[in-house]
């Protein structure tokens, strides 16, 4: 008897610490919680971040880089061609850094010459709408990755955040983001429209910067900047802007123009003192040196309100060429993203109904002037903003839902 | 010794049936408890900047059917450095009144201690809410048309009308939120 009840205790004592311990999906909960910052009701679970970059590495190889369910730097990549095999996850050495991988604020890589690649990301800091530029810089190709380094020299705790970075064609890192250090002093009587657009530049691959440079002020605060090189190599950069004080349309200048050399390129004219959270697209047109462009707004269309998605393309010094305006044939496209090889350009977007998202293509083959619609992929439930990734004539989507990176090769 | 164990064992039963009993209540009264919130029955300010409750795709229509009139909600991200100014317009009219329609704040993309950290900012909050499940799907449930930019902000009136503007309200919809009281 004494046997049995010892051996019903110990039962009832293991079965008693097994409900104690939090099950798996909770940990991050529990880890949250135990920070000093702020306590929470909300346990129930965490939204994953799905945010992801895509690559295709010089070697034909598709590469992605987000964070897992732990929160860790991953990358890994498949080769394209043929069935998509993702290769192990590898988790990166991010220190204790914590890592932006929701909607327009993701994870980057990019591959240059000299196999150099980088890997960078917005840090959030504690105070809110803060951040440093990290950056992961590897000389072998990716196959190994530094510790993690901030970009810029400005280290004040304020808006450093939704980088873009890219090689140019003579294998120079340019690195691009939203600041906020030409804010006045709080209290000041003094008022500055939006944000800043700052950019510095690498030589090496990211081993040493030149010092921050401003590419403009008053850009929106919350938007990605899109990214180009023209015929020449040189990068050119759109991004949303606040024009006089509060229309928020597009703006397009040479990456490495003098400071607020800039081409307004879209003329929504949307007067909102807001954060859309969506940013342009920006495409070479070979054919022109043009570029196609595709972004968010909501301009007036007989006296209402119309949000839409729209395309256009741009002459080469970043006008808007007014007769090439389209609306894309979704209402509730999201998130466009656009590339362009020779006469072939593709669009991709997201579009959700309830807890139901499609992948949507429109692919031209005669430089925008005709587009076919196409139905790429569904998903339910949590997914990510369609990435593309293009090497030469080769382009395909990443998007990535909860279980993985899905590939789908753009056919024209 | 005999007695001991069963008295451990009881002891023992007793924890775990109440671990078990408090998670199965957590579980089945989430959203009533949530809808209680909404119902009026927000906290008072001090705690309402501690805490942060979940929003799904039911709780809009529960909101708008059950929640306090007149009231209103802006919805926020963490990375919207416009909201703060939209919500004091929000609470500059209503600061001087005798009784203050709640202000929400709704959260859409952090929960959490990360959602709290911005409840500074929103000086006046009655309470903060976090979006809880796929954010897509629970913007459509506040407004099809609403194409995810912010602040968005939903003013209920006495009756339970409500007007809807992307930005800071206009001088015009907030008169006509606190006539209609």
């Amino acid at each position: 008897m004494n046997i049995l009840n010892r051996w019903c205790a110990l039962s009832i004592l293991a079965v008693a610490i097994l409900c104690a311990l939090p099950p798996a999906g909770a940990q991050n909960t529990a880890k949250e919680a135990a920070k000093p910052a702020a306590s929470s009701q909300h346990a129930r679970h965490q939204r994953p971040q799905l945010a992801t970059g895509a690559a295709i590495a010089p070697d034909g190889r598709l590469w992605v880089v987000g964070l897992n369910a732990q929160a860790q730097l991953f990358v890994q990549s498949t080769s394209l061609g043929g069935a998509v095999q993702w290769s192990e996850a590898r988790i990166l050495n991010t220190g204790s850094d914590p890592i932006a991988a929701d909607g327009e604020s993701r994870p980057k890589i990019v591959f240059g010459p000299n196999g150099w690649a980088v890997i960078s990301y917005t840090m959030p800091l504690a105070k809110p709408y803060t951040g440093f530029i990290r950056m992961l810089r590897s000389s072998d190709g990716g196959q190994t990755f530094s510790a993690p380094f901030t970009v810029h020299q400005d280290r004040q705790e304020i808006t450093h955040r939704f980088e873009s970075v890219a090689f140019d064609g003579q294998g120079v890192l340019h690195t691009l983001w939203v600041d906020k250090r030409d804010q006045p002093p709080k209290g000041s009587a003094q008022k500055y429209a939006g944000a800043a657009i700052y950019r510095n530049e690498s030589q090496d691959g990211g081993q040493t910067f030149g010092s921050d440079t401003k590419v403009a002020d008053h850009s929106c605060e919350c938007c990605r900047i899109g990214l180009a090189r023209n015929p020449q190599g040189q990068l050119q950069a759109t991004w949303r802007h606040v024009f006089d004080g509060q229309t928020r349309d597009h703006a397009f200048a040479s990456v490495g123009a003098p400071a607020n050399r800039i081409t307004r390129s879209t003329h929504d004219d949307w007067q909102i003192n807001a954060c859309p959270h969506h940013g342009p697209g920006l495409a070479l047109n070979a054919g022109t040196s043009g570029y196609h462009t595709v972004w968010f707004g909501i301009r007036k269309v007989n006296g209402q309100d119309q949000p839409a998605v729209r395309y256009a393309r741009l002459n080469a010094q970043g006008e808007p060429l007014p007769e090439t305006l389209r609306v894309l044939p979704d209402a509730r496209a999201e998130h466009a993203d656009v590339m362009a090889d020779g006469q072939n350009v593709a669009v991709v977007w997201r579009s959700s109904e309830g807890a139901q998202t499609t992948l949507k293509a429109w692919l031209s083959t005669d430089s925008g002037q005709n587009f076919t619609l196409k139905t790429l992929g569904q998903a339910t439930g949590y997914n990510d903003h369609p990435r593309l990734a293009q090497s030469g004539a080769r382009m395909v989507v990443v998007w990535r839902n909860t279980q993985e990176p899905q590939v789908h090769d753009i056919r024209f | 010794m005999t007695s001991v164990f069963k008295n451990t064992a009881v002891a023992i039963c007793t924890a775990v049936l109440g671990l078990s009993a408090s998670a199965a209540w957590a579980q089945v009264h989430h959203h009533a408890q949530q809808h209680a919130h909404l119902q009026g029955q927000a906290a008072a300010s001090t705690r309402a900047q501690r805490t942060v409750l979940p929003f799904d795709e039911t709780s809009w229509a529960h909101a708008l059917q059950h929640g306090p009139r007149p009231a209103a909600y802006l919805f926020t991200t963490s990375y919207c450095s416009t909201c703060p100014a939209a919500f004091a317009v929000l609470h500059d009219a209503v600061k001087n009144r005798a009784a203050k329609p709640p202000l929400n704040a709704v959260m859409m993309d952090v929960s959490g201690p990360q959602a709290l950290r911005h409840a500074r900012h929103f000086k006046g909050m009655t309470q903060m809410y976090a979006f809880d499940g796929f954010e897509p799907a629970i913007r459509q449930a506040v407004d099809p048309n609403w194409p995810n930019v912010t602040p968005y902000v939903v003013l209920v009136d006495g009756k339970g009308h409500t007007q809807r503007v992307i930005g800071p309200p206009s001088p015009d919809m907030l008169r006509r939120w606190l006539l209609a009281h």
